[in-house]
């Protein structure tokens, strides 16, 4: 008898939990500092033609493969690939970075989704509360992830403690199914980090002139320092690729998670307005609740000096160094800042379990696999894999995992699964497949940008990462030579999890040619 | 805030609110899922 898929419960709910997946901690600290070092409000221009030409068009592919997939029974890039052309026995290897990627990124993401639940709990505890400068809140920090053992932390044991409870968290929604779990985790959490995010960029648009004394260093020249523009900005290649790059990642396209969500809907359910309502529902809170906190309030509170260093700090010294310092400066502060890393929490979380999916759908589809034997299959792995990710944050295991599993593989899957859409399906076949139970019709341009201008972008990006990281990144360039034996067994774990993958598909395919009639 | 400042937040805002509202206003008029 076939098995019954899961499936969702309402379109706002798969609306929320894709929007939820794509909304990250990016949202509210990569933007704004990409923003304030690429040329200011110039950035916008290149930032809204790869929304248009890279964004959107990569959202409704992956939308409408997923959904094209899972009328065949699966819900992940192995078996949707192998969909399209089911006489090409190699095409379904193509869709292990569709189930490999989401994984390589679980393993750290749900670390770091750990800090926001800890700094929440510290904010209304009041732990970091006595401390006043950015050297004091980074010390805070590095002892929080056991980088350093200091006044503030002797080990571990603190940020364990909250990794246990967010792995268990994510697992536990896991558990519950698509309906019962994600996307009734989606359907509170996303409106409450609305709100959150509502809130915050309130308080920070009401900051006015906090010191009198420096009359300059107020909230309208804060955000005059992030979207006054600088025009010639826009003469740089580079700034061109930091938009859409950020824009690839902003959207969560090329990992593989909208695919498997999108194979939970019926055959005739909308993809097209549903896609661009995710979308834009992530752009809303990066650009309008994302670049109206961070940024702006730390020109107010840093000033015009200061903020250059600051926008160039890297994400995590924005969320857990100066936006708490800022907090910390306001009245209600505990209150605030909860409020910040709570938004960042529910940013994380509605993200990680979307990261867990593909590989529990993988488990149920191609290997019928039952949910709850699957989720725990996929708990004692992950639980395994995070460890080094943890123990060895020093060593540089997490910027290694993000550069293969969140970066690179990411730009490699969406030129696949491009190309696969385009040109293997064929543009005619798909243009009418996303058609299928629309409620708007694509604009016609669009055919073209899909086939053609999408994929060149996309092997832009890849040819230019090639050139200018290939040889640092792989040769270990920039790593200190104590990390670099850390840094070779993470590969060493990259390259093994692949080759499991790889088998497991062979398995999976091989077990239902022996069923009559089971090959799909 | 310079005028160009405020021209590209207007129009930035402006654009991504207008599809949000745009496509919630017709999410929620439509049907659901099957």
């Amino acid at each position: 008898m076939p098995k019954v898929r899961d499936n969702w419960g309402s379109r706002l709910g798969i609306i929320m939990a894709v929007a939820g997946s794509a909304i990250g901690l990016g949202n509210f600290l990569r933007f704004p500092a990409k923003v304030a070092s690429n040329g200011g409000g110039a950035f916008m221009i290149p930032y809204l033609c790869a929304l248009f030409l890279l964004g959107i068009p990569l959202m409704w592919v992956e939308w409408t493969l997923g959904r094209f997939g899972g009328g065949f029974g699966h819900g992940t890039a192995p078996g949707i690939f192998h969909s399209i052309r089911r006489k090409n026995r190699f095409i379904k290897y193509f869709g292990i970075i569709g189930i490999f990627g989401p994984l390589i990124i679980f393993i750290y993401y749900t670390f770091i989704e750990s800090w926001t639940l800890a700094y929440s709990f510290f904010a209304l505890t009041g732990k970091y509360s006595q401390l006043a400068d950015q050297s004091q809140m980074k010390s805070f920090l590095l002892g929080f992830q056991g980088v350093e053992r200091n006044q503030y932390f002797s080990g571990l044991s603190q940020a364990y403690l909250f990794f246990l409870i967010t792995f268990v968290l994510n697992i536990w929604v896991i558990y519950y199914g698509i309906k019962g779990g994600i996307e009734r985790l989606c359907k509170w959490a996303m409106p409450l980090l609305f709100f959150c995010g509502l809130i915050l960029m309130l308080r920070v648009l009401t900051l006015g002139t906090p010191d009198p004394s420096r009359p300059t260093w107020n909230i309208y020249n804060g955000f005059g320092f992030l979207w006054n523009p600088d025009f010639a900005a826009l003469k740089s290649a580079k700034v061109w690729m930091e938009a859409a790059g950020q824009i690839f990642f902003t959207l969560s396209v090329g990992i593989g998670v909208i695919l498997t969500y999108a194979s939970y809907l019926s055959k005739g359910d909308d993809v097209v307005l549903s896609g661009l309502t995710a979308s834009a529902t992530n752009e809303f809170a990066e650009v309008i609740i994302g670049g109206s906190i961070v940024i702006p309030a730390a020109f107010v509170f840093f000033g015009p000096q200061d903020i250059q260093s600051i926008a160039r700090s890297g994400t995590f010294n924005l969320g857990f160094v100066t936006m708490p310092l800022i907090l910390n400066k306001l009245p209600w502060a505990a209150f605030l800042g909860f409020l910040w890393f709570f938004l960042l929490f529910l940013a994380g979380i509605t993200s990680s379990v979307s990261l867990a999916q593909p590989a529990v759908a993988f488990l149920e589809d191609e290997f019928n696999i039952a949910r709850k034997k699957a989720v725990g299959i996929l708990a004692l792995a992950a639980f395994i894999l995070c460890q080094p990710a943890i123990f060895f944050l020093k060593n540089g295991v997490v910027d290694e995992l993000d550069f293969w599993g969140g970066t690179f593989f990411l730009v490699v899957f969406a030129a696949i699964e491009t190309i696969l859409f385009g040109w293997v399906l064929g543009m005619e076949n798909a243009w009418d497949e996303i058609h299928k139970g629309a409620d708007m019709r694509i604009p016609g341009v669009y055919k073209f940008i899909i086939k053609y201008i999408t994929p060149l972008f996309l092997f832009f990006i890849l040819g230019m990462w090639l050139k200018q990281e290939w040889i640092p990144i792989i040769f270990m360039h920039n790593v200190p030579s104590a990390d670099r034996p850390f840094i070779f067994g993470t590969r060493i774990g990259i390259i093994i999890m692949f080759l499991i993958l790889a088998i497991l598909v062979k398995i999976a395919w091989a077990g239902r040619k022996k069923v009559p009639g089971g090959v799909r | 805030m310079s005028l160009a400042g405020w021209v590209l937040l207007v129009i930035s805002w402006g654009l991504i609110l207008g599809i949000t509202g745009f496509c919630f206003a017709k999410v929620l008029s439509k049907k659901e899922l099957k």
